[in-house]
């Protein structure tokens, strides 16, 4: 067995390309950016994304260190399930769009999820929801925050904290400069490097080691992982469905674009981005297979996926892999400063503080909060404390729990206010219960089934009787719809 | 019950291809919303 624990690229190759996509992002931040100043062109670029940058912005967004490196991690320790399962994260996506349209329907003035929670569920619902939410962004965000110095470090042998603050760096630079317009146009660019990437590393796996050799190393040394009943794997399956979901649901990341997207084309644009997801985690995924024919030694499971692509392509699929994935991770980590700032800006320092303030204010509120959850992020990476695919689902308990109170909410008036509290605080505790006690994979399954018997038992005692036309609300002052 | 190597290639064979598809079908829509003015 060989160990593949020196870095692939010489540094200095590794800073060059950093250097160079670093300015690349900072430019077009700042180019797309200057005529933003008004609030809603900042943070919801106007409301007028058509459907090729909205496709392309939540495919973008929705491959994260998923695809890059857990998904790779969780076929080597579950096998074919575990890259089937990560594949059913685009059923959060596909069952996103018609809400999606349903959103911009009810709130053509809506800023943030939390609005809709708020106005739909009362104060209390709100602060719950706004715990959940907030807790997933900051996982989310440190998530990638730490995949980034990993993988750099993996790749290039620049220290993990160089290589952590430097994406951290660079994606508050142009998400500052641009906002969510920034964040949009490089979302295109991005996923087109990605799945360029995510195709050749695939096929040079397939033609230089072949299907053949891989499943033959695997039936000896790994049987297991081609096992189709491991029941493990199966739960895992059905657990990231619904973690997917519950992460789309409730985040901000998505209601977002859902207020982005010009009339018309939410709906569309995240059908067609989940069907374009799809396959991704399946490509990036199977390379983890290729880890017993190839006779790699994988210290951390979370490595899996960069050491893999470099053992089988060298330098020049180095570069290419660090390339790919510095634009993965930028996809997400600036959809999520940009979606968690105006979720902050609106529900933290407008409802609670300041009431009163101007479109201005506002957008000066959102660039200051970016740069302090840039800040945040980096304190809480420099640590590196636990492993990605822990960390991620560690939040599935608290997302899962939401699923039921948001669709019921948006599409049902007898969803009752008491019991979506009850569903998220219950399903919650509930979750995390299941998550020590059993298994990170049944977190979200058990979050969600025990949420949804809050909402319905709640629905069917005390049935609400919501107005719609409640969920309209005025602009901030000065802002023009 | 094992996947056999067939599974294995057919599994990986239609996402790769699906995979290929994505990058072009994303530039055709840009092309035509920004024909058509409606980029953002």
């Amino acid at each position: 067995m060989k160990s593949v624990q020196d870095a692939i690229l010489d540094p200095t190759i590794g800073w060059t390309i950093l250097g160079l996509f670093s300015l690349l992002w900072i430019a077009l931040g700042w180019y797309w950016g200057r005529h933003a100043k008004e609030l809603d062109d900042y943070v919801l670029a106007g409301r007028r994304v058509g459907l090729a940058l909205g496709t392309a912005t939540a495919m973008a967004t929705w491959v994260t260190s998923n695809t890059t490196m857990a998904a790779p991690q969780l076929a080597l320790q579950l096998g074919i399930w575990g890259m089937l399962g990560y594949s059913l994260g685009s059923v959060g996506l596909l069952m996103f769009a018609p809400l999606a349209k349903r959103i911009r329907r009810l709130m053509p003035s809506g800023y943030t999820s939390g609005d809709f929670i708020r106005l739909r569920y009362g104060n209390t619902a709100w602060r719950v929801f706004l715990g959940i939410s907030l807790f997933y962004s900051l996982g989310w965000l440190v998530s990638m925050g730490m995949a980034g110095g990993i993988l750099i470090h993996a790749l290039t042998g620049i220290p993990y904290h160089f290589g952590m603050s430097v994406i951290l760096a660079i994606c508050v630079g142009y998400t500052l400069l641009g906002g969510f317009r920034a964040v949009i146009g490089t979302d295109f660019i991005q996923a087109i490097l990605i799945l360029t990437g995510v195709v050749i590393i695939a096929g040079l796996a397939i033609d230089r080691v072949g299907f053949d050799t891989i499943h033959g190393a695997l039936e000896q040394q790994r049987p297991e992982l081609l096992n189709l009943l491991m029941p493990a794997a199966l739960m895992f399956l059905f657990n990231n469905l619904l973690f997917g979901v519950g992460e789309i649901f409730h985040s901000n990341v998505w209601w977002s674009r859902a207020f982005a997207f010009r009339e018309g084309v939410g709906a569309r644009a995240y059908m067609l981005a989940g069907l374009l997801w799809a396959p991704i985690p399946i490509v990036a995924g199977f390379i983890a297979l290729a880890v017993p024919s190839l006779g790699i030694n994988v210290p951390a499971a979370d490595m899996v996926g960069p050491m893999v692509a470099a053992d089988i392509l060298g330098v020049g699929g180095a570069v290419l892999v660090l390339i790919m994935v510095f634009a993965a991770l930028s996809s997400s980590l600036d959809s999520l400063l940009a979606a968690t700032s105006i979720l902050l800006t609106e529900d933290i320092y407008r409802r609670h503080f300041r009431p009163q303030a101007s479109s201005a204010e506002l957008r000066r509120a959102s660039a200051w909060i970016i740069v302090g959850l840039g800040a945040l992020t980096w304190l809480l990476c420099a640590p590196r404390v636990t492993t990605l695919a822990e960390l991620l689902y560690f939040t599935g308990a608290f997302v899962a729990s939401t699923i039921w109170p948001i669709a019921a909410g948006l599409f049902w008036r007898r969803a009752n206010p008491l019991a979506a509290v009850a569903g998220m605080v219950l399903g919650s505790a509930a979750g995390l219960w299941s998550y020590f006690a059993i298994g990170f994979y049944v977190a979200a399954l058990v979050g969600a089934a025990v949420s949804m018997t809050c909402v319905l038992l709640g629905a069917w005692l005390a049935p609400d009787r919501f107005e719609w036309s409640r969920l309209q609300e005025t602009h901030p002052q000065g802002e023009v719809p | 019950m094992t996947a056999s190597v067939g599974l294995l290639s057919t599994l990986v064979g239609v996402a790769l291809a699906l995979t290929v598809l994505a990058p072009v079908l994303l530039l055709v829509l840009l092309y035509r919303d920004w024909k058509g003015d409606r980029l953002w």
